[in-house]
């Protein structure tokens, strides 16, 4: 399973909230929080290609160019599976991961799962729920996070093996 | 190993985290906390650490322009007892799905129904409420009273013992009505709760809660095992994800609370400061930049790294950090679930801690005056303004040194597999290029 994951500037490392404007890019390694995310797809035979990042007030303000760079990215590098999160409850970043989830679904053969947490998105998760794959993810600083990054690389490797998912989903996701 | 402690930790820190009562205290008590900074900078001023300072504004502004700024000081350390009743009320009411604002107001009643309220001056008999009640030494006492207070309003509202108001009565005059019985439970539970102490040797609820629980517990948290304690619990819970300091303030804030106030009002009448202890020396004297201590991490990223990513992240993190902003550092390099780093960030402020406590034990550097600063004020300068004393700035750059050298082999460690990574990456080019797609 080769896999790309999507952070905001500030899980990719790249500064704070006054970093929001950072442009989108990416590396050929794990950025920041990715790193993380990168051991526990190394524990389902999953290999990363890149992460890519962005910041959430330029996605804001050039939606259809990052999900257009993404997706065409994704696919030029051989991704497997997209991984975006884990957002905690950040809502800028909830919001721009749903709409990237959603964009390789609608745009790609790419399957993509984010990790959100409940809290300040629950309208969100709502609207996003039942289209793409969100697993349950903690606040910042709420319990549970070692479990939720497992969820994400379990997720992920059943997506690009394209098996089913309707029992993941009833136990990890919303 | 990491998953071993994960079983051992979520449920204590989820309980804790959850439970009702602690999370009100912890609200409770930060509804005062801006008070008590805004207040505690007119205090300061009042008494600035400046060799001369008092006379010179004496010549400048007159003999009484001490008590302009202790009356503002006053109108907060004075009363921090009642305070804390109201805001506990208020939070635990809102927590548990009641009218906050009928909580927080039946939580004072109860206070004052308990509160002693004429004592002697010779041999005359005064109609009076003496601060002592009112100020830091009736904090627990006001913490039961506000959580008891309002449990018994609950118990009332839910079983719907209320007087109901036909349709057509305005909303105001129906909650008004509603609040009369679960109100009147109240009362008649504090004014037996009065008349029953006044029976025993205790003679008021104040002397009993504070003689068999407030110094008691002061004690045991006013020593160096049980901050050490808590500063090891709260780096140790962030390097799993959780916001360590939310848990462990549950359990510790009350306690910390009464310290500093203690050591307030005692500045503020310049006698000799009581505790070591207290919430000031906890943010100021055992992490810089916020928690893990991550300043000294910061500047060891920021100078030594070689891997693109930490200098980079250092660069950009480092003046934050300065200000006790460390959020890009703990989700960015990243301190949460990686356990090269969990060692420092656990080590560093248990270290301060120790060295804080035992340099302040042998009187090297004076006690902290308890004066709650903005927690955006960077080092060096909080050690002078919390002590008066150059000598705590020296005590925070030898911490803030000691930290750097404690964290530089483990940052190290994480720069060279970095730079591995990103050398492998450099075979094909390590950033992407999308202005190809």
């Amino acid at each position: 399973m080769k896999a790309i994951i999507i952070l905001d500037q500030m899980q990719a490392g790249l500064g704070g909230k006054e970093r929001a404007d950072t442009p989108l890019g990416g590396q050929r390694v794990a950025m920041g929080s990715a790193d993380t995310t990168e051991k526990a797809l190394a524990k389902n035979a999953g290999k990363l290609l890149g992460t890519f990042y962005c910041g959430t007030a330029y996605y804001t303000d050039n939606r259809e160019l990052v999900q257009r760079k993404f997706t065409k990215m994704a696919e030029q590098m051989g991704a497997d599976v997209v991984l975006i999160g884990p957002t905690y409850d950040y809502p800028e970043f909830a919001q721009m991961a749903c709409e990237l989830a959603a964009a390789f679904q609608t745009q790609t053969t790419i399957p993509a799962i984010a990790a959100i947490a409940e809290e300040k998105n629950a309208d969100l998760i709502a609207q996003y729920k039942d289209q793409l794959t969100i697993v349950k993810a903690p606040k910042k600083g709420g319990t549970g996070l070692s479990d939720a990054v497992d969820h994400l690389a379990e997720g992920a490797a059943l997506l690009a093996a394209g098996k089913d998912i309707s029992e993941f989903k009833a136990n990890y996701c919303y | 190993m990491q998953k071993k402690f994960e079983s051992v930790l979520m449920p204590v820190a989820t309980k804790l985290g959850n439970n009702v009562v602690l999370r009100s205290l912890r609200d409770g008590f930060l509804i005062i906390t801006p008070l008590i900074i805004v207040t505690s900078i007119f205090l300061l001023i009042g008494n600035f650490p400046i060799p001369g300072w008092e006379k010179f504004w004496t010549g400048v502004l007159g003999p009484h322009w001490m008590e302009w700024f202790s009356s503002v000081s006053n109108s907060v350390f004075s009363f921090t007892g009642i305070l804390s009743t109201i805001g506990i009320g208020y939070a635990y009411g809102k927590n548990r799905g009641l009218e906050a604002i009928h909580a927080a107001i039946v939580a004072l009643v109860s206070f004052l129904i308990l509160t002693p309220t004429s004592f002697n001056v010779g041999k005359t008999a005064v109609s009076a409420v003496q601060t002592m009640y009112v100020g830091p030494n009736g904090i627990f006492l006001g913490i039961f009273i506000a959580i008891f207070s309002v449990e018994i309003y609950r118990f009332v509202v839910r079983r719907h013992w209320t007087i109901k108001m036909p349709d057509g009565v305005p909303p105001a005059v129906s909650q008004s009505f509603d609040a009369l019985i679960p109100s009147a439970f109240v009362i008649l539970t504090f004014f037996l709760v009065r008349v029953l102490f006044s029976l025993t040797s205790f003679e008021t609820a104040y002397n009993f809660i504070y003689t068999m629980l407030q110094a008691p517990l002061k004690h045991v948290g006013n020593s160096l095992p049980s901050v050490v304690l808590y500063n090891f619990l709260a780096s140790l819970l962030w390097c799993f994800g959780i916001n360590g300091p939310t848990i462990t303030n549950s359990v510790w804030s009350p306690i910390f609370f009464v310290l500093t106030q203690d050591n307030l009002k005692a500045f503020q009448n310049h006698l000799p400061l009581p505790h070591i202890y207290t919430q000031p020396f906890i943010d100021i004297f055992t992490t810089y930049g916020g928690g893990g201590s991550t300043l000294s991490l910061l500047i060891v990223m920021f100078a030594v790294c070689k891997s693109k990513r930490i200098r980079e992240l250092g660069k950009l993190a480092i003046l934050p950090g300065i200000f006790g902003i460390n959020e890009p550092i703990i989700f960015g390099l990243p301190v949460v679930l990686n356990p090269i780093i969990a060692i420092p960030f656990i080590t560093v402020p248990v270290l301060n801690t120790l060295i804080s406590g035992i340099v302040m034990t042998l009187g090297w550097v004076p006690r902290t005056n308890g004066v709650l600063l903005p927690w955006t004020t960077p080092p060096i300068i909080s050690g002078w303004l919390a002590t008066g004393s150059w000598t705590a700035s020296v005590l925070q750059l030898f911490e803030l040194i000691l930290g750097i050298l404690i964290y530089y082999p483990f940052v190290k460690m994480l720069d060279k597999q970095y730079l591995g990574e990103e050398a492998a990456a450099m075979k094909k080019e390590l950033d992407i290029d999308f202005s190809q797609v």
